[in-house]
């Protein structure tokens, strides 16, 4: 009887939160399908007079949304898939293989991420512009792709996988490039799939980036398309949450592809041998 | 495999002989660091050091730059915004941090087991982070009304006679964008803590059970210790985040009312591309940058000190 | 051209500090004196002119004005170059610092523009602006900068009172002529009702300190620079005394949950709203698609007791031409047509108003379907007197930032008016002033 009475409170606990976190998202998905001048109502009106499904229609009539779309996923999975890369390679390097300097170096490279893009951003501008890559997609591509996030990242997972493993491989002959490829990479999956996510959604939701270095309005990407929304006074808000939650879908679909990652044992398995 | 081998002394890396294996181990670092951190330095670190030096001069981003030294700082220490802004972001710091560490790893905790459903809940708990920021800002701000709002008429209901008046009031304004932040990022955290978690072999737990430690013992015991690594790296970027948060304030109070809620980064990007007044702005950053560093290097120390022991 | 003491300091105290900040001056000013192409408008052959705009899909003015200038210069093409609204002047500012050779700078408000002119990047249009065609420029002196000019208004927006004909009707009110604030505060209670859960409100009082503080400089003829701000006092008192009655949406749930004055106007939750003029346009292309369903007509603006003629507030929006232009002939001719006759007929035929004030223009405005026609309405169009909405100065933004966060804190009733304006004093004078 405990079992089932402690399943049931687990499942009262966890539903009571998912409402508490998904209010939100239901005012967006309420407001996409609404008329523009229904979204800002006070108090809110949570069910629309009439569902406009057609917003859902009209928003790839007016904007180019699957130019977009198209942009914002070759930006997202280039990023990601170089970050990944780079990311888990460097880390093994700060973690596993011993030389002077290595923490100084990783201390430095991770506070610079405390540097908020603004301070630096017209700089970075400038450079950009003199070796002629604003208004590509390369130039977003080289700025986010390397970052320290996914170093840092790597490198605790790799941390906490016992050094006597690697120890073990080189006596049994592994390089450590070996190593890397054949140990680390397949033992860090839920950190690879965690990396991964995160990555893919921040590239995704980026505004900043893509606003300031691109142009034309075919490399916009869908986050630039939301606000093209907005006018010089006023705004089709409707519009706007329209295609929000149109954006969302593509990140609901590499989440779910990711936390397959995340059950317990696939670590572990490897770990026992 | 990994129970075959037996621990080397622990004086053993530290004791290898200099000369060819230690630049052997040079190479090999750095070529594995090498790949990112070209990129890193070149689209990064340079444009940010340019930025550093942008402190000691006066520059609008088009006449020529001017040197002024270290006017900039001493600027810095007369001016009110600074001071309220500083003040500010060390108190949504202080709240931020501890409160979503928690709220991440409760939720990592909860939602790590296999249960039917439990995709569905992570998805959910994920979901605040991909939400619209002006959705998550006009309802939470709903929730917060003064007069209206539910929060404060559960408030009222449980016997607070003068509830806060949230976002309308200079006091509560900054613990109503706490609040929601930490709604916005437990999610965030919770995928890394749940990456955290599978880290953790089953044996310990059911070893643990075995010895009849209960599920509390077992929580400080077991969970809390083998997650360190994770919880250093969230507890740092968590730090790095809340120190250089804008996006969410912006949308939500843009500042105010008045300057409660102006922040470190808000007051970086003001001072720069609306006022054209770079040198400040950047001086602005590096001293924020001093500031995170310093912090972090704290938390280095400590993690440090705690694996050790 | 590196300023001599940089040079001189790299050998300083502080070498490697000096020296990282000689090498950024230098790479940052090498953009700066990067020269700009000499025209190459002057063949007559085919030139493509580059023009920034915000939401070119969305601002139907750009395209009207671009179509209008290329059937009247055949050798011209015109490509926009389209930028979010939203953070329009941020791109423009990175883009600008770049040494990007875009060919007309479109400037949305005066502030950018007295930043981008006084940092030099932009031509020098004297000559246009002393034409005698520019006269009839509504808004021109507002870019006068020490006797020059550096851009030329094509679109002059001013306020005025929008209202509700039905809601009036239902509560049995007369339609408003020129009204005094006293009287439209009265009548804004009067038209508030509660019925079955639907709140009307009155008026509604948008969140932006304008609202307040602008019209109140306007009509007393204050400095918003000045650093003395008891002009406010009187409309802070029409402002709190709406918001006590519960005659318009109180400010701290109107910013908190963006309310959005087109929502509260075309859904008949307020009667009347002062706003821009821009909004006329809005309500003409919304009413002929059939997504809003409200009978409108404007008044002057509220007046203060005593007043001789309408005074109310406006902002002009301009084109500039770029320093390092590629075309800069041809950018110099798309200026002068977007300010000139032909420019505002294109813009007034789609409801914009434009700067270039001429009787045969209103007349053809007040055609446009779906215009009210009556006298007052008529009226309201044209105001004795627009004071720009802030003066232009280095100092402009700075002291708008301080305005408005003390205007918030008055607002949703942290500090009383008294007490807020005070501090506005205090806060200008000491920080901005100083």
């Amino acid at each position: 009887m405990t079992a089932l009475v402690r399943r049931v409170l687990a499942y009262a606990a966890l539903t009571v939160m998912a409402a508490l976190v998904l209010v939100p998202f239901a005012w967006m998905l309420s407001s996409s399908l609404k008329r523009d001048n229904e979204v800002f109502t006070v108090p809110i009106q949570w069910i629309p007079n009439e569902l406009r499904w057609s917003n859902f229609v009209d928003i790839w009539e007016r904007i180019p949304l699957l130019t977009y779309l198209g942009n914002s996923m070759f930006l997202s999975v280039t990023i990601t898939v170089l970050q990944v890369l780079s990311g888990s390679f460097a880390a093994y390097g700060f973690s596993k293989v011993r030389f002077p300097g290595r923490d100084a170096l990783f201390l430095a490279y991770i506070a610079t991420i405390a540097v908020p893009w603004q301070a630096y951003m017209v700089p970075q501008y400038i450079m950009m512009q003199k070796a002629d890559l604003t208004n590509t997609h390369l130039a977003i591509i080289l700025l986010q792709a390397f970052g320290a996030f996914g170093v840092f990242l790597m490198r605790q997972y790799y941390m906490s996988i016992p050094d006597e493993l690697c120890e073990a491989a080189r006596i049994d002959g592994l390089s450590e490039y070996g190593i890397y490829r054949r140990i680390m990479l397949p033992l860090s999956k839920p950190a690879l799939a965690s990396l991964a996510l995160l990555t893919f959604v921040n590239t995704w939701n980026d505004y900043m980036g893509p606003f300031i270095y691109l142009t034309d309005n075919d490399l916009w990407t869908v986050q630039l398309g939301l606000r093209s929304f907005i006018g010089q006074y006023d705004a089709e808000y409707a519009m706007m949450m329209t295609g929000a939650t149109l954006s969302v879908l593509p990140i609901l679909a590499v989440f779910l592809l990711g936390q397959r990652y995340f059950i317990q044992g696939i670590a572990t398995s490897g770990l026992k041998g | 495999m990994a129970q075959v081998i037996t621990r080397p002394a622990p004086a053993a890396p530290r004791a290898r002989p200099r000369g060819r294996r230690a630049w052997r181990d040079i190479l090999v670092g750095w070529s594995f660091i090498l790949p990112n951190f070209a990129g890193f330095l070149l689209f990064t670190i340079i444009p940010m050091l340019t930025a550093f030096a942008l402190a000691f001069l006066k520059w609008d981003s088009y006449s020529d730059p001017e040197w002024v030294g270290l006017d900039n700082f001493a600027r810095m220490l007369g001016d009110e915004n600074f001071h309220v802004a500083l003040r500010n972001t060390l108190f949504y710091a202080a709240g931020h941090i501890p409160l979503t560490l928690a709220a991440a790893l409760g939720l990592a905790i909860a939602l790590n087991r296999k249960l039917r459903g439990v995709p569905f809940f992570r998805t959910a708990a994920f979901f605040p982070y991909i939400t619209s920021l002006v959705a998550v800002a006009v309802v939470w701000n709903m929730l917060f009304n003064p007069t209206a709002g539910p929060i404060n008429q559960v408030l009222e209901a449980i016997g607070v006679s003068q509830p806060p008046r949230w976002v309308a009031s200079k006091d509560w304004a900054m613990p109503a964008v706490v609040i929601t932040s930490v709604w916005r990022d437990m999610g965030y955290y919770m995928v890394l803590y749940l990456a955290g978690l599978q880290t953790i072999p089953k044996e310990y737990y059911e070893a643990a059970r075995v010895d009849g430690a209960n599920a509390w013992q077992r929580f400080w015991g077991i969970t809390v210790p083998s997650l360190r690594p994770t919880t250093f790296f969230v507890a740092v970027m968590l730090t790095i985040q809340s120190f250089k948060v804008l996006d969410l304030i912006v949308v939500m109070t843009d500042g105010g009312p008045g300057r409660s809620t102006l922040v470190l980064a808000q007051l970086v990007y003001r001072e720069g591309i609306t006022e054209g007044r770079f040198g400040y702005s950047s001086a602005i950053a590096l001293v924020l940058f001093l500031i995170v560093l310093t912090v972090t290097v704290v938390q280095f120390r400590i993690n440090e000190r705690r694996s050790a022991s | 051209m590196i300023s001599s003491d940089i040079s001189a300091s790299a050998a300083g105290r502080r070498p490697v500090l000096r020296t990282l900040a000689a090498v950024a001056a230098l790479s940052l000013a090498a953009t700066a004196c990067g020269g700009s192409k000499d025209d190459a408008g002057g063949d007559g052959g085919n030139v493509t002119l580059s023009v920034t705009v915000w939401n070119m899909g969305k601002t139907p003015e750009f395209k009207a004005l671009f179509d209008a200038f290329e059937a009247a210069n055949p050798g011209i093409k015109v490509k926009p170059v389209d930028i979010l609204a939203d953070d329009y002047a941020d791109k423009v500012t990175t883009m600008l610092a770049g040494g990007d050779d875009t060919d007309v700078i479109t400037m949305k408000n005066v502030t950018d523009y007295s930043r981008y002119s006084s940092r030099g990047q932009l031509t020098e249009l004297t000559d246009l602006a002393k034409a005698p065609e520019a006269a009839q420029l509504a808004g021109l002196d507002a870019f006068d900068v020490g006797g020059k000019y550096y851009a030329l208004p094509y679109r002059q927006d001013f306020w005025l009172l929008y209202y509700n004909k039905k809601l009036f009707d239902q509560a049995g009110a007369k339609y408003p002529g020129t009204l005094t604030w006293d009287e439209y505060v009265k009548l804004a209670q009067q038209l508030t009702k509660d019925t079955g859960g639907k709140k009307v409100y009155g008026t509604y009082q948008h969140t932006w300190r304008s609202v307040v503080q602008a019209i109140a400089a306007a009509q007393t003829g204050g400095d918003q620079l000045g650093g003395e701000y008891s002009f406010f006092a009187d409309q802070y008192a029409v402002a709190l005394g709406l918001q006590k009655a519960g005659a318009t949406l109180d400010f701290g749930t109107a910013s908190a949950q963006k309310s959005d004055y087109k929502t509260m106007f075309e859904t008949g939750a307020t009667a009347m709203l002062p706003m821009g003029t821009w909004y006329i346009a809005n309500l003409l292309s919304g009413k002929a698609e059939g997504k809003i369903d409200v009978d409108w007509a404007i008044a002057p603006m509220p007046q203060r007791p005593g007043a001789t003629g309408v005074t109310t507030f406006g902002s002009p929006t301009a084109f500039a031409v770029n320093k390092k232009a590629e075309h800069a002939d041809a950018a110099k001719k798309f200026v002068q047509f977007a300010a000139g006759k032909a420019g505002a007929e294109a813009l007034s035929g789609i409801g914009v108003v434009p700067a270039f004030k001429s009787p045969e223009i209103t007349e053809a405005y007040f055609k446009l379907k779906g215009m009210p026609a009556d006298e007052t309405s008529k009226k309201a169009f044209e105001p004795d007197k627009v004071v720009l909405e802030m003066p232009v100065s280095d100092k402009t933004s700075d002291v708008d930032t301080i305005l408005k966060e003390e205007h918030e804190l008055i607002m949703v009733g942290e500090k009383s008016a008294a007490d807020g304006i005070r501090s506005m004093s205090e806060r200008v004078k000491s920080e901005v002033l100083n």
